[in-house]
């Protein structure tokens, strides 16, 4: 099937982009931008997640400019990645030294440092409080005042920048097989296309950035009934990871010669599945799989989907979509899914005339068919 | 001071502290500016926790700065689009790395901003430990 390059619709299109700008002016006020980012945190953390690009400034600009279409922000992230040089890999972030501000645990209701509810919409009525409507700016500032005020736990002496993982307890017990440090480099889904059987590395990289609605529906449809499986969070933290960076122009890649560049904010999931195993003599023994799940900012659903889904992946049962990687890696992609979706909508005259032209040929040819099976009882007469 | 620490603290501080550092050195000698703050990206290498393998998390937009003094160079970089930040940190780095007079009374002033951190640690921890769970057996 050729191309046909056609022209005409230059002056249809910029008046097309100037009714887009008129839909988000038409009412005469505009957000600031810095609104944006101080009070949508929760879509700020989704554009980045899916976008793979941490900047909360940069994804409030790209939540204005697509007036709030989370797709349209994450592909706008994701351009503009393209036109930054990659200037540099971290040292490895550990989640052990990750500055906790909420973590809760659904295996023990007793774990050491304890469970921390941070912020986190849990334990919300789910009321629509209509009272935000009036609210003004010196309202926030009264009531960051009044907070401040408040007393804390100062006799509290639970150290936020190392707490133990719950996992680590379990592994201590023999409860989880020990784990050691593997060093391999990750692949970049990035830099190279995956192939089939992806790496571990490949998968994780590519589930983190996967949108947030895929990622969840998927999940979900391999607890429900692809798969059938009823995990336990073991441990969800949500809090901020330290990032350093080597020197660029020194051999010696020393901790304290490193470079601090920032923290930012993640939620991780380690989730517990039991797992029956046939041993030597018939014998079955139960013990525990871990799914591991991380992204961009506070997204606990997410998150937690994603330890699902990497689980999933690990087990590879045949028998359920939710376990094959090519079902799932492939359709969990922002800009890969909606975008090929959306072309759609783009002009396919020359492919539709030609299946056309199939139609009409086959219901010519299916008419004087049918004409013949009517007539042929007539030449039996 | 080494690195580590110092750019923590300067980062975790306040800006002012670095441009006072930066302007010190400003004054006094020549900076050649090796690149302008600019914008590029760093990728996140990460260890996950249930293999302990690593992967990539994503990349964080940062902002990089190089300067030169007396022929050494300095390095300044911070998450997010912070160009005169980038470039104070630039200037200190390259104080450091050619060991200027300046830096050896720089100590103290690093452990005052620390100390001023760490208060504000402790405030943010107190408040986050209100939100632990007290959990209590009831009498059913």
């Amino acid at each position: 099937m050729g191309y046909v390059a056609v022209k005409g619709g230059t002056i249809a299109i910029e008046e097309s982009i100037k009714r887009l700008t008129y839909e988000r002016l038409k009412q005469g006020k505009v957000i600031d931008v810095d609104r944006i980012e101080a009070g949508m945190r929760c879509l700020i953390d989704q554009v980045m997640s899916e976008s793979s690009l941490y900047s909360e400034s940069l994804a409030a600009t790209a939540i204005k400019q697509a007036e709030g279409n989370p797709e349209e922000a994450v592909f706008l992230m994701r351009a503009y990645r393209s036109t930054l040089p990659r200037k540099h890999y971290s040292r490895i972030v550990r989640s052990e030294d990750m500055v906790v501000e909420r973590r809760i645990s659904a295996c023990f209701k007793d774990i050491p440092g304890g469970q921390i509810l941070g912020a986190a919409f849990d334990y919300t009525q789910r009321l629509l409080d209509f009272e935000l409507n009036e609210e003004t700016d010196e309202d926030a500032i009264i009531w960051l005042h009044e907070y401040a005020l408040e007393s804390g736990a100062e006799n509290d002496h639970t150290v936020l920048d190392g707490l133990p993982k719950v996992l680590d307890y379990l592994r201590e017990e023999g409860l989880l097989a020990a784990c050691e440090d593997n060093d391999t480099e990750p692949d970049d889904v990035t830099k190279e296309s995956i192939q089939f059987p992806t790496s571990r590395s490949q998968r994780l990289q590519i589930l983190t950035r996967g949108q947030t609605g895929a990622v969840t529906s998927l999940g979900y449809a391999a607890l429900r009934s692809y798969g059938a499986l009823h995990p336990t969070v073991g441990e969800l933290r949500i809090g901020n990871l330290p990032v350093y960076v080597d020197n660029p122009f020194t051999e010696e890649n020393e901790d304290e010669n490193a470079y601090y560049i920032g923290a930012i904010k993640v939620t991780e999931v380690e989730s517990l599945f039991p797992v029956c195993k046939q041993m030597k003599h018939g014998e079955k023994e139960i013990e525990f799989g871990i799914g591991y799940g991380i992204c961009y900012g506070q997204n606990e659903t997410k998150a937690i989907a994603m330890s699902i889904l990497d689980h999933c992946l690990e087990t590879g049962n045949p028998e359920y979509p939710t376990h094959n990687e090519e079902f799932v890696l492939l359709h969990i992609d922002s800009v890969e899914s909606t975008g090929f979706i959306s072309h759609l909508k783009l002009p396919h005259y020359v492919t539709f005339q030609s299946e056309l032209d199939s139609v009409r040929k086959s219901k010519k040819g299916g008419k004087s068919k049918e004409r013949e099976s009517v007539e042929e009882p007539r030449h039996e007469n | 001071m080494n690195r580590k620490m110092r750019t923590e603290i300067l980062l975790k501080g306040s800006v002012e502290l670095a441009a006072k550092l930066a302007g010190e050195i400003q004054a006094k000698y020549d900076i050649k500016i090796i690149a302008e703050p600019n914008l590029g990206l760093a990728m996140l290498k990460v260890r996950e926790t249930a293999q302990r393998t690593l992967f990539y998390l994503g990349e964080v937009l940062i902002t990089e700065c190089k300067v030169l003094i007396n022929g050494h160079l300095g390095i300044g970089m911070i998450k997010g689009d912070e160009q005169e930040f980038a470039y104070y940190l630039a200037i200190i780095d390259a104080a450091y790395n050619a060991e200027l007079p300046e830096t050896k009374v720089w100590t103290r002033i690093f452990r005052q901003e620390d100390a001023k951190i760490k208060k504000l640690d402790i405030d943010f921890k107190n408040k986050v430990i209100q939100t632990k769970v007290n959990f209590q057996t009831m009498d059913v």
